[in-house]
């Protein structure tokens, strides 16, 4: 009886022990969270500082010879997601279904998936989209979409939560009919998945620049022979 | 003490121990693991954060030299912008790259081994994407660089990419951390193990060196204008 009375107090003073270290991670998910806001908020304070260099080396090298130059490095940049852009677009908002689902139908089909916003993307690159975005975040040559919960995690740091708006400059209505030919990703996704979509022809849509800074760690670039 | 009462004892204790232990298993069901997921994602984010921080720090010291440089006469402004003009390629696409990777090929697997799917657009496209995810720094399919408008679609009977016609077998390339890209592919019930169990052939290689060649168009923006910073 004693016996049977102390092995459940030791078990009972491990779980006491266990319950504490549980609180631990509340504390460190404030702590980390704070650390996350004002790292973050560093991050967009140099951001800015590069930009107005960026601004400033623009303007040191005004001279009219070198506009040839300068215009390459302007291309460049966009493509880089360096600078921000705008013109003629498109904007694409997607929501989950709204349709009531039938009982043994599997919910987790009718919510939006990473490969929704993948091929509705992958559409506007078809269709001549000069520049890209996702709720505001510019897509590059290395950004991923993955979807985490409610969430889209895009260029590894960001989260961006629904609706999702995709933003494109281009030609808007080259744009808009390609995603609305029937039978293409918008027809798929509302017919099968009952996935909402909406497509607003845009006069002028700005996409903001890349908030990170872009440096290769791994790849190296091939001198060329000239 | 008898030996007897010991033995009691000692079973006693034990029973207690495992009664408890049992209270313990199945009240940790209920209680949510959801704290310490926050706190690993959010460590990922930091050190994310910290990196992205280091580079702009470089950037900055970078640009400030250039700077000053380019103040000092025509020559030298010239000299600083042809220096900017080959780091925004190099990152733009327009320069061929090599570096630590894997190489990917993907191809439809004959009818006898039981293909259930031909490896379709949208394949490649997630393939690409979990590349991306894994942090690779520069992709190439078929020998196509991948940009950042880089399409990868079905048109008519053939995949385009960069509105060129692709061919099977695929060959995916890509510059990155070989074991980070090479995990993310062939993780347990990933991407990789579904397009297998689809019957299609998907062998996923890590390399010492991989060379990604430049993208072969131009970049050409008709809509597109860059928007000038207050500054």
């Amino acid at each position: 009886m004693v016996g049977l009375f102390f092995g459940l107090l030791i078990a009972l003073q491990i779980r006491l022990s266990q319950e504490i270290r549980e609180t631990v991670p509340i504390q460190r998910v404030q702590k980390l969270t704070a650390e996350v806001q004002a790292a973050r908020a560093e991050r967009d304070e140099l951001q800015q500082r590069v930009a107005a260099l960026r601004a400033e080396l623009d303007a040191a090298t005004a001279e009219t010879g070198l506009a040839p130059l300068r215009s390459k490095l302007e291309r460049y940049r966009i493509e880089t997601g360096l600078v921000p852009v705008s013109g003629p677009g498109v904007e694409v908002t997607l929501k989950d279904s709204g349709a009531a689902l039938q009982p043994g139908q599997n919910p987790n089909l009718y919510v939006l998936h990473d490969e929704d916003v993948l091929r509705v993307l992958n559409e506007l690159r078809a269709a001549g989209a000069e520049v890209l975005a996702l709720n505001g975040e510019r897509i590059l040559s290395t950004t991923e979409i993955r979807c985490i919960g409610p969430a889209i995690l895009i260029n590894k740091t960001v989260r961006k939560t629904a609706p999702f708006v995709i933003t494109a400059i281009g030609d808007p209505q080259t744009l808009n009919n390609s995603l609305e030919m029937p039978g293409g990703v918008v027809d798929t996704l509302q017919r099968f998945w009952g996935i909402q979509v909406s497509i607003r022809e845009m006069a002028q849509v700005t996409i903001p620049a890349y908030k990170g800074s872009r440096e290769f760690e791994y790849a190296r670039p091939v001198k060329e022979a000239k | 003490m008898a030996p007897r009462y010991v033995s009691i004892t000692l079973v006693a204790l034990i029973l207690g121990l495992m009664l408890a232990v049992q209270f313990r298993t199945t009240n940790k069901e209920v209680e949510p693991t959801a704290p310490r997921d926050r706190a690993h994602e959010l460590t990922v984010e930091l050190k994310n954060l910290a990196e992205e921080r280091a580079r702009l720090e470089a950037e900055a010291e970078d640009l400030e030299r250039k700077l000053s440089r380019a103040r000092q006469g025509y020559a030298q402004a010239k000299e600083t912008l042809e220096g900017e003009v080959e780091k925004a390629a190099v990152i733009a696409g327009l320069t061929p790259v090599t570096g630590p990777g894997v190489r990917v090929l993907v191809a439809t697997g004959t009818q006898t081994q039981g293909a259930l799917f031909t490896v379709r657009d949208e394949d490649l496209l997630k393939l690409v994407n979990e590349l991306r995810a894994a942090g690779a720094e520069a992709l190439s399919i078929n020998g196509e660089r991948l940009i950042s408008t880089s399409e990868i679609r079905l048109a008519g009977s053939f995949i385009n990419v960069n509105t060129r016609k692709i061919t099977p077998p695929y060959e995916i390339l890509a510059v990155g951390d070989p074991a980070a890209l090479e995990s993310s592919l062939e993780i347990k019930g990933g991407l990789v193990e579904t397009l297998r169990d689809w019957g299609m052939m998907v062998t996923v290689e890590s390399m010492d060196k991989v060379r990604i060649p430049a993208y072969k168009g131009t970049l050409r923006y008709e809509y597109a204008r860059p928007v000038r910073e207050a500054a």
